[in-house]
């Protein structure tokens, strides 16, 4: 018993759609009926290629060349999407980058590039398309990460942006309330390109998967489902919250030391 | 999506309220499901015809959460049923608001006894039908309240609190094959918070108090536990899911 098409008549917009999170999400949106329109910022390609999958569900898509961490860009990627597909429904900031790596020689610029990519960037699109949610079960979902919610030197600008976007949520949650839902998930390691250097060495990516107790890395597919829960009326009741989907690593110095 | 064709689950307190709407939830979405009460077989018996109507199967099964040997007994008798159990909902529970003063040993034992050691018993009596799925989940239920402290009903509180962190514990030792996860209501309009709703000031101030500015209803919560028992859910372990309508946000 599949009730299919949850977002049929609905159009979606997210922000970094032609890869990782942002495809699977795009893609997943669409086999439950939503138009959706993307942003991307330099794969023209996998961005044409995504529209086509979307277009194979049979629902409209728009790929938009866009960098987030612009706010009149981002501006203008939400007028096209309204003007293209007439309506917004459900918004998920997805866009993101990693960062530079380490916490010791962090440079004012580098802390800004995190930052305004995966912080101001996803407040930049929420508030874009805020005066086109002005109707009742509007939602916007965040991507955060568990790397906001423990210790993660390794990357302290993307850490410090993600625990920034769970605040975030909580805060545009009660503001938005009673319409309009505003909810975050927060994967772990997943399998993306922003990971592709752990996962193509042997010893990091067997490493990681030791202390994940599912024992197995994230699937985009996984975080899309969630963002599908989040997004949809199963989740009518449920705002302000950051659903973990990190199959239990963030409880990882219990599972990883014993 | 979130599909649990021929899956078979144990919804305990599943006679009325929150647990009755878990367990219809999931029978729409295409499980089997043992119903539970513990003293109200009429209740249990509606639920279960409702489910038949559906065209799932349903069986109903009795007892108090609160003895772990009459847990054990009918776990047992739910698990037998089909041989294996795909999933099991912990939504048996008690509630008891009595300022501190006012509450006896026996009572506070009695929640504690019915609200943790009864999610504990549950899910340790099912483990031998979960290992003999493909793709067992738990889902126990907790509250806003386990979390977030308000007056009064402290045993509750501790309870609840204890229900959040037993989740998270067994969602790493019954790793990496068994998914265990919880849902967190907030105010919901059922028969274990009568008092509260029907009384027009408490009403009120809960629903000014909720972001989404109205209760909850027991269809609001079960929706979340099919998720969390579905294979899109695959990669959900350990994790609490707020439903109430964003009343912890300040």
């Amino acid at each position: 018993m599949s009730d299919s098409a949850r977002f049929a008549g609905k159009v979606a917009v997210v922000s970094g759609g032609s890869r990782g999170l942002g495809a699977a999400i795009v893609r997943a949106l669409a086999g439950e009926g939503a138009d959706v329109a993307f942003s991307y910022r330099k794969e023209a390609k996998a961005a044409r290629e995504v529209v086509t999958s979307v277009e194979h569900l049979g629902r409209r898509a728009l790929a938009v060349p866009s960098n987030t961490a612009d706010a009149a860009e981002t501006e203008s990627f939400v007028q096209q999407a309204r003007a293209k597909l007439g309506r917004i429904d459900i918004v998920v900031a997805n866009a993101g980058i990693s960062g530079p790596e380490g916490w010791e020689a962090l440079t004012p610029d580098a802390w800004k590039s995190v930052l305004d990519t995966n912080l101001v960037g996803a407040y930049e699109l929420f508030r874009a398309a805020r005066p086109l949610l002005a109707h009742s079960e509007a939602s916007v979902v965040f991507l955060a990460s568990t790397g906001g919610m423990i210790a993660f030197p390794e990357y302290l600008p993307y850490s410090v942006s993600k625990a920034g976007v769970i605040a975030m949520t909580r805060s545009l949650a009660l503001a938005m309330a009673p319409k309009v839902r505003v909810n975050a998930v927060a994967p772990g390691w997943i399998r993306t390109d922003m990971n592709a250097v752990e996962y193509a060495s042997e010893p990091a990516r067997e490493e990681i998967r030791q202390r994940i107790p599912r024992g197995r890395w994230g699937e985009p597919d996984d975080i899309a489902a969630a963002v599908v829960f989040l997004a949809s009326d199963l989740a009518r009741f449920v705002t302000g919250e950051t659903l973990v989907v990190d199959g239990g690593g963030r409880h990882r110095w219990t599972a990883g030391s014993f | 999506m979130f599909d649990l064709s021929g899956r078979v689950v144990l919804v305990t307190g599943s006679s009325r309220g929150i647990g009755r709407a878990i367990a219809l939830e999931l029978a729409r979405a295409g499980s089997d499901v043992i119903v539970h009460h513990r003293e109200n077989p009429t209740a249990a018996e509606s639920v279960r015809a409702e489910i038949v109507r559906l065209g799932r199967d349903a069986r109903i099964v009795g007892g108090d959460v609160a003895s772990p040997v009459v847990t054990a007994a009918f776990v047992r008798n739910a698990g037998e049923w089909k041989g294996r159990l795909d999933g099991v909902v912990t939504a048996a529970g008690i509630y008891r608001g009595d300022a501190t003063e006012s509450v006896l040993p026996a009572e506070f034992d009695s929640v504690i006894r019915a609200d943790l050691e009864g999610t504990f018993s549950t899910i340790q009596a099912a483990l031998p039908f979960l290992r003999r799925s493909v793709r067992p989940g738990v889902v126990t239920v907790s509250s806003v309240m386990g979390s977030h402290p308000g007056p009064g009903a402290a045993a509750y509180q501790a309870a609840k609190a204890g229900v959040e962190q037993l989740t998270r514990a067994l969602a790493l030792e019954l790793a990496p094959r068994i998914r265990v996860n919880a849902v967190a209501p907030g105010f919901i309009r059922t028969d274990m918070n009568r008092g509260g709703h029907q009384d027009p000031g408490f009403f009120a101030a809960v629903t000014k108090a909720t972001p989404l500015a109205r209760w909850g209803e027991p269809d609001d919560v079960a929706p979340v536990v099919r998720y969390l028992l579905s294979l899109e859910a695959d990669w959900v372990t350990g994790a609490v899911i707020g439903v109430d309508g964003g009343i912890a946000l300040r």
